[in-house]
């Protein structure tokens, strides 16, 4: 309590009172004049002090609003390009194979449109419409301020966040439920693209999603709701639900597309046909796309035969997609819409 | 009044010159303005009261700076920087309050 009392009573330095009892004693008055260099000298110096303080332990927002503004300009044109070059690709790879399909024509050869029909639809290098689920899952309501949910195992992301291992549980859950093509956000899965993370953003196919998460599934809408929910992909979503309000919807529709997969491009190529006037031609082998990129379709084989077509193949190479969706079941009753 | 005009020009020349704080002395910044807040209450009280002395006013104002700024380095080398810099404001902020009370008396009468 000495303590305390002290400090209450007797803020003043005590040296000032034993100073001027001192100068009082000697016949001084007990008070020094306020104007003496040292004074003025501190004076200015405790100023510096409380300037050079305030200035230095201010945070200073200004620049790096101004950077970050700048950054956010550059993304949002960026990601304008990146998707008008997009739109360029999707419309020039229709023209791509409506040319093809024009010279498969006047070649003469054996009619393969069917067949490549299939092929590009495997491929995922159209746009499909059909029936369908949409399956929409997004992060719990309250991500941040979520703390009954308990910690998740194995992964440095917030409770209640949707990660990129839940998308590829789900996707390849629907694709065990008889899904023939799936987009998340209006990308295409195909037999290449992998879900991962990278921060705490999810990539599919190198693209960057934001939540919500659109999965669109085309298919048998019944069945697949049917078979999807009893199986493990629907329980561990189910889970997700419960345990981390992680939301999800289904819904099936009657009509919903997919767009193609504009990154999709020729690695293997190889004829078929190598008899001229074979009319039954050998269905070609979907290889694995292990294969070094042979220059991306500047390595396709010329035609060997004088009238046969060559034809070409897109591959599927399904060992790259390590941790992505599985291979798509091959499809039924799709309709190519253009 | 002299003074007075010292510690503007000062605030003028840190605020003009914006000199940059090395990194290592940022933390004892702002006890040291504590401190030395705490020396210029005690300083105008003193003058208020009529037992101004400039030396003490001197040795008080430096010895206070060092010393809060030497107690967050004995803390930071203990690991317990947070609860001593707490402590030296809690007693710092006490003074200056009394301080100026005993100002307020004696400039405004109540």
């Amino acid at each position: 309590m000495t303590l305390l009392t002290t400090m209450m009573e007797r803020p003043l330095d005590a040296g000032y009172q034993e100073a001027a009892d001192r100068r009082a004693a000697a016949g001084l008055p007990p008070a020094t004049s306020t104007r003496t260099v040292l004074v003025v000298v501190l004076a200015i110096l405790a100023g510096f002090l409380f300037a050079v303080a305030a200035q230095s332990l201010r945070p200073k927002p200004t620049a790096a609003v101004a950077v970050k503004k700048v950054l956010v300009t550059r993304i949002e044109t960026l990601q304008k390009h990146g998707s008008d070059q997009e739109a360029r690709v999707a419309a020039l790879g229709k023209q791509v194979r409506d040319l093809e399909a024009l010279a498969l024509q006047q070649s003469g050869g054996p009619d393969l449109t069917a067949q490549i029909k299939d092929l590009e639809v495997q491929a995922a290098a159209v746009p499909l419409k059909g029936p369908g689920v949409t399956l929409t899952v997004d992060d719990a309501a309250s991500t941040v301020a979520d703390g009954t949910a308990g910690s998740r195992p194995s992964s440095g992301f917030e409770d209640g966040r949707v990660t990129s291992a839940d998308l590829q549980i789900i996707v390849n859950g629907l694709w065990g439920s008889g899904a023939e093509a799936i987009s998340i956000n209006g990308h295409r899965l195909s037999s290449t693209a992998a879900i991962r993370f990278a921060g705490q953003a999810i990539i599919v196919d190198f693209r960057p999603l934001s939540r919500p998460y659109v999965i669109t599934a085309l298919g048998d809408p019944q069945g697949i709701q049917q078979l999807f929910e009893p199986s493990f992909a629907g329980l561990y979503l189910s889970q997700l639900t419960d345990q981390y309000k992680i939301r999800s919807v289904m819904a099936g529709a009657d009509s919903l597309t997919v767009p193609g997969d504009s990154s999709a491009r020729l690695e293997v190529a190889q004829p078929i046909g190598p008899t001229v006037g074979s009319t039954a031609p050998a269905p070609p082998a979907l290889r694995s796309g292990s294969s070094t990129p042979q220059g991306s379709g500047g390595a396709s084989s010329t035609p060997t035969g004088t009238s046969s077509s060559s034809r070409l193949t897109p591959s599927a190479p399904a060992s790259s997609a390590a941790q992505g969706t599985g291979s798509p079941a091959s499809p039924t009753s799709q309709e190519n819409p253009s | 009044m002299i003074p007075v005009l010292g510690l503007l020009a000062g605030l003028a020349v840190g605020l003009f010159l914006d000199p940059s704080v090395p990194v290592w002395l940022q933390p004892y910044l702002p006890i040291a303005v504590i401190a030395a807040l705490d020396a210029v209450f005690g300083a105008i009280r003193a003058i208020l009261d009529g037992i101004f002395n400039d030396k003490v006013f001197v040795v008080s104002f430096l010895s206070n700076v060092v010393v809060a700024a030497f107690i967050v380095f004995l803390g930071d080398q203990l690991g317990v920087g947070a609860q001593l810099s707490t402590g030296v404001v809690v007693v710092l902020g006490v003074r200056i309050f009394s301080n100026v009370a005993s100002i307020r008396r004696h400039l405004f009468k109540a």
